[in-house]
C-alpha cells in the first residue's frame, strides 16, 4: 500500500507540474521563436511587398528585391509576389499599386533563377 | 516507510521541467499575423529600411508616415536618422542610408498626414490592406539632388566653448541662398587614417541642414560637402575652460551659404 499511496503522489505531482508548465510555456510567457517577417499577418506581408514592388520601381535592382522577398520565408520571391497580387485585387489596391506588383512579378518571371539570399 | 511528500515533489519538479521544455524548445507557440512592431529589432531596421528605399523612389511621404505608424516611437525621424548612420557605419550600401536621411529629413520639415491616411492596419482592426490608395508621384531617381544654383561657401567657422556639448563634435549648418537649411546634403569627414560621411538633415529638431559629427582628441579633421567641393581643413580639439577653471574640449562649428545668385 505504502508503494502504491507513493506512486499515486508521484504522477498527481508529474501532471499537476505538467500542466502548469504547459499553461506557463504556451500562454503566461510563450517563447518568442517566430516573430520573423513569415509571421506578418496577410495585409501587412502584402505591403512589405508592395514596398519591394516599389523600391524595385526606383532602384531598378532586381537582385535587391529577391533579397527583400527571400527574407519573407521558405517560399519563393516569385510566389510571395503572387499572393500579394492576389490580395491587393482582391482588396481593391489602387492601379499604380497592383501595376507595380505586376511589373515585378513579370520581371522575377523573365530572370534567370539566381540563388535567393538570407537577409534582406 | 512513509516518505512524506517527496514522491509529489519529484513528480512535480519532473513535470514542470517536462512541460517547460516541450512548450519552449520542442513545440513552442508558432506566432501569425504578427504586426511590423512585433518584429526583432534587427528585423525592425531592414523594415524601416524598406519603408525608406519605397518612399525614395515614389515620394509618397503620406503612405511612408502611414507606414511608419505601424512602430511606436515619439520621433520617427530620430530613429531613421539615427538607423542612417548605424547603416552607414555598419558598411551597407551607401543608398540605404541615403534614402534614410532623405525620410527622415523630409519627416522633419513637412507635415504630418492628414488622420485619414492611418491604415486601419495601424489601429488593431482585423481587416485588412493598407487603405491608402493614392497614386504615388514619381520620383525620378534616389540620387542626392543638391540644391540649385552656386556652390556652397564657408561662411562661418567658429570654436565653440559650450560646456553643455559633453563630447566635442563638429556641428555644421549648410543654408540656402534664402537662408534655409538645406537637408540631404552629404558631408566627407576625412582624417589621416580614415573617413567616414554623414548626411544633413538627421536632426530636424536641430534645423533641417544641420549636421554634426564626433571628434576624437589629437586627430585632425577636414570636412568637405561631398557634391560642392566646400572645404574646411585642420579641425582639431581645442581645449576651453570651464567655470571652474576645469579644461574641456571645444567644438567646431561651421556654417556653409549658398551665395545669392548675381
Amino acid at each position: 500500500m505504502p508503494h502504491l499511496l507513493r506512486t499515486f503522489r508521484f504522477w498527481i505531482g508529474l501532471i499537476l507540474g505538467l500542466a502548469a508548465a504547459l499553461l506557463y510555456g504556451w500562454v503566461l510567457q510563450p517563447v518568442r521563436v517566430d516573430t520573423s517577417l513569415i509571421s506578418l499577418r496577410q495585409d501587412y506581408r502584402t505591403d512589405y511587398v508592395l514596398m519591394v514592388a516599389e523600391a524595385y520601381g526606383g532602384e531598378g535592382e532586381l537582385s535587391l528585391a529577391v533579397q527583400r522577398l527571400a527574407a519573407l520565408g521558405p517560399e519563393t520571391p516569385a510566389q510571395y509576389v503572387d499572393a500579394a497580387i492576389a490580395y491587393a485585387s482582391d482588396q481593391a489596391f489602387a492601379v499604380d499599386d497592383l501595376e507595380r506588383l505586376s511589373r515585378l512579378a513579370r520581371d522575377l518571371q523573365s530572370a534567370p533563377p539566381t540563388p535567393a539570399a538570407s537577409s534582406p | 516507510m512513509n516518505r512524506g511528500p517527496w514522491p509529489l515533489l519529484v513528480g512535480l519538479l519532473l513535470g514542470v521541467v517536462g512541460g517547460l521544455t516541450y512548450a519552449w524548445a520542442i513545440d513552442p507557440v508558432k506566432f501569425v499575423g504578427s504586426s511590423p512592431a512585433a518584429l526583432p529589432s534587427d528585423v525592425q531596421a531592414d523594415y524601416l529600411t524598406l519603408i525608406a528605399s519605397a518612399y525614395a523612389a515614389t515620394g509618397d511621404l503620406p503612405r511612408a508616415q502611414a507606414r511608419l505608424g505601424l512602430f511606436p516611437g515619439p520621433n520617427a525621424a530620430e530613429t531613421l536618422g539615427a538607423l542612417a548612420q548605424a547603416r552607414l557605419a555598419s558598411g551597407r550600401p551607401p543608398s540605404e542610408a541615403h534614402a534614410l536621411a532623405l525620410l527622415a529629413a523630409d519627416l522633419g520639415v513637412r507635415p504630418s498626414p492628414p488622420p485619414g491616411l492611418t491604415p486601419r492596419a495601424a489601429t488593431g482592426a482585423p481587416t485588412a490592406s493598407p487603405t491608402i490608395t493614392r497614386t504615388p508621384t514619381t520620383r525620378p531617381s534616389p540620387t542626392v539632388t543638391l540644391t540649385p544654383g552656386a556652390p556652397f561657401q564657408v561662411d562661418r567657422r567658429e570654436l565653440e566653448c559650450d560646456a553643455a556639448l559633453r563630447v566635442p563634435r563638429i556641428r555644421l549648418l549648410v543654408l540656402d541662398a534664402a537662408g534655409q537649411g538645406v537637408p540631404r546634403i552629404e558631408v566627407l569627414v576625412l582624417w589621416d587614417n580614415g573617413q567616414d560621411h554623414f548626411y544633413t538633415g538627421l536632426k530636424p529638431e536641430l534645423g533641417s541642414g544641420y549636421g554634426d559629427f564626433t571628434m576624437s582628441e589629437g586627430v585632425t579633421y577636414t570636412v568637405r560637402l561631398a557634391e560642392s567641393g566646400a572645404l574646411v581643413t585642420g579641425l582639431e580639439t581645442e581645449p576651453c575652460l570651464d567655470d571652474a577653471g576645469g579644461v574641456y574640449p571645444g567644438s567646431w562649428w561651421l556654417v556653409f551659404v549658398q551665395p545669392p545668385p548675381p
